[in-house]
């Protein structure tokens, strides 16, 4: 049993860390609800018109709107491929599987910037910069080692005799899939969904790249600018920047268990 | 990798010798099959241009003209080239702020939170991560304005009385790198926590009865049980947080630039312009080449320390 002393000092540790990363995003907050461009906390007139003012301003409307078509498209992308290649690599074997896997693995620890250069001159030759669907496609790609890796640790936690006594009553491997496995696995499945779709919405360097058209720029990439042009109205900025993380917050909001075990679990990405 | 997979990977040898030869083979093929769609996407989007970029290193391109062999010349400028030497030094302050500072304030707070539940701790948990989940360009955004000549921290150091402490932080030369480090620190240090918290609960009881028979105090007792039991949480920590400050783009990108002069630039900086802005591109993907091999040993070291001692 811990001691009253030990509790309270426990409480201060935490307290004291919270209070240090909470902080500035806070602040964050209460500048976008401000009045003053300065930037100066005044919470006596709530002004939520600030919101409706940054999203005209920065167009965040189409921006969000390319956003959530990118992170849709890359999510069920790389959630089908995910379930697929973990299934094969967890329960079905793969021919070759002592090469291909590790090779699979070797995305975990390089980042885009490696791959990013060729792939940039081949999409532009073929007409994908400047696209949604370019994105949605490197993003599915860039998906699959964590994917795969994530998939195949969950199908291989599921005891091995359900597979077995699926395949003696006949039932074929995409049955065995679909109708027996798919239901065991949802919940590791729906933690991979929400890994994705943050690691898809909260990209800059991507769209960066990808996207030049402002037309087409997803949200991260319009805040980038927006920020830009209104370093004079700190609360449009903070409002257009709580808009643009909102869709993530909410997620993590009901959903905080999830995104922790699996950032932590499958901290290898990133 | 492996920091993962090694407690995942002995069960499959043993499923693996007890699938009789010929069913396996034929089911190899059909899990192939299933597996041809990732394989693919990630061949296109990886590999094939990974090994592109490996062919590009060799070359001065600027994009448009005829690609000219150079060899390894573009290698050679990560000594000779002092813009890319000073973005190396760059990232070694870095590492200190976003990898060296949150693991450290980590341990500690893991030590004096010891192993007793706090209540309440889902709440602190969920405030810790949320720098993991905002997005870089939010995070860039928020520590801009705090850092910026008439914003809160300047405000604050006014208001104590140490407005000569005043700066332009992201503006100066020589504040410009550790303010950016900072944020670094500041979105790390609740990941490491939490991290480390988690570990130390999973650390059995009979380990610290043992050192307190032992009669060990507090402090021998964290440097004989509770970080020997860290190993695994401490090689993630390392490896994401060297690889982040190895990586660093977004932050500098969208605070400073690299800027003022070139007291902010990191390799990921230097990339980007070369490859997109003034293309000089073989060197760009040089420098994509060298951050890899730079984060897969990181990677591969760390994870091998870890595993060493866990044995």
């Amino acid at each position: 049993m811990i001691s009253r002393t030990e509790r309270t000092l426990n409480h201060a540790v935490l307290a004291v860390a919270s209070i240090l990363v909470v902080f500035p995003v806070i602040w964050f907050i209460f500048a976008a609800l401000s009045p003053e461009s300065s930037g100066r906390i005044d919470l006596t007139q709530l002004t939520w018109g600030n919101f409706a003012t940054a999203w005209q301003a920065g167009s965040f409307g189409p921006a969000m709107f390319a956003s959530a078509v990118i992170t849709v498209g890359a999510v069920a992308g790389q959630t089908v491929l995910a379930i697929l290649s973990g299934y094969a690599f967890g329960i079905l074997g793969v021919i070759g599987q002592k090469v291909i896997f590790p090779i699979i693995l070797l995305g975990l620890m390089i980042s885009s910037e490696v791959f990013i250069i060729p792939l940039y001159y081949q999409f532009h030759a073929i007409g994908l910069t400047d696209t949604w669907l370019g994105l949605i496609i490197i993003q599915i790609g860039m998906g699959v080692p964590f994917g795969a890796f994530w998939m195949r640790a969950t199908f291989r936690a599921v005891p091995p005799s359900l597979v077995e006594a699926a395949k003696i009553d006949g039932a074929h491997s995409w049955r065995i899939l679909w109708q027996i496995l798919f239901p065991i696995v949802r919940p590791a499945t729906f933690t991979l969904v929400l890994l994705s779709f943050m690691w898809t919405w909260n990209d800059f360097f991507l769209a960066l790249v990808f996207i030049s058209d402002p037309s087409k720029q997803p949200a991260t990439l319009a805040l980038g600018v927006f920020q830009g042009q209104h370093t004079l109205n700190v609360n449009l900025m903070a409002a257009g920047s709580l808009i643009v993380a909102l869709p993530v917050l909410l997620l993590y909001v009901f959903f905080q268990r999830h995104f922790i075990q699996g950032v932590i679990s499958g901290a290898i990405k990133e | 990798m492996s920091l993962r997979t090694t407690s995942v990977r002995r069960p499959l040898a043993v499923a693996v010798r007890a699938a009789p030869r010929v069913r396996s083979r034929r089911r190899g093929w059909l899990g192939l099959a299933y597996a041809a769609p990732a394989i693919i996407a990630y061949g296109y989007v990886v590999i094939v241009p990974l090994l592109q970029s490996v062919n590009f290193s060799f070359y001065s391109w600027n994009g448009v003209t005829a690609a000219r062999w150079v060899g390894i010349s573009n290698y050679v400028s990560f000594f000779t080239d002092p813009a890319l030497v000073e973005s190396l030094w760059h990232v070694l302050v870095l590492i200190a702020f976003f990898s060296i500072l949150p693991i450290v304030f980590g341990l500690i707070s893991a030590a004096l939170l010891g192993r007793g539940r706090v209540r309440g701790q889902g709440v602190y948990r969920w405030l810790l991560f949320l720098p993991q989940v905002l997005t870089s360009v939010v995070v860039a955004v928020i520590w801009k304005r705090i850092y910026g000549p008439d914003g809160p921290l300047n405000a604050a150091l006014n208001a104590v009385g140490l407005g000569g402490l005043a700066h332009n932080w992201l503006g100066d030369f020589d504040w410009a790198l550790p303010s950016l480090g900072l944020i670094g620190t500041w979105t790390a240090l609740g990941f490491c926590m939490v991290l480390f918290v988690a570990g130390v609960t999973a650390i059995p009881d009979e380990l610290y009865e043992q050192a307190r028979m032992d009669g060990a105090g507090p402090v021998a007792e964290f440097f004989a049980v509770t970080l020997p039991g860290l190993r695994g949480q401490l090689a993630i920590a390392m490896t994401l947080t060297v690889t982040g400050a190895l990586r660093a783009f977004d932050l500098v990108w969208i605070t400073t630039q690299g800027g003022p002069g070139t007291s902010t630039t990191t390799p990921a900086l230097l990339l980007y312009r070369k490859a997109f802005l003034n293309p000089d591109v073989g060197m760009a993907a040089a420098i994509g080449i060298v951050l890899a091999i730079f984060c897969l040993a990181i990677a591969l070291v760390v994870n091998r320390l870890s595993e060493e001692r866990d044995s």
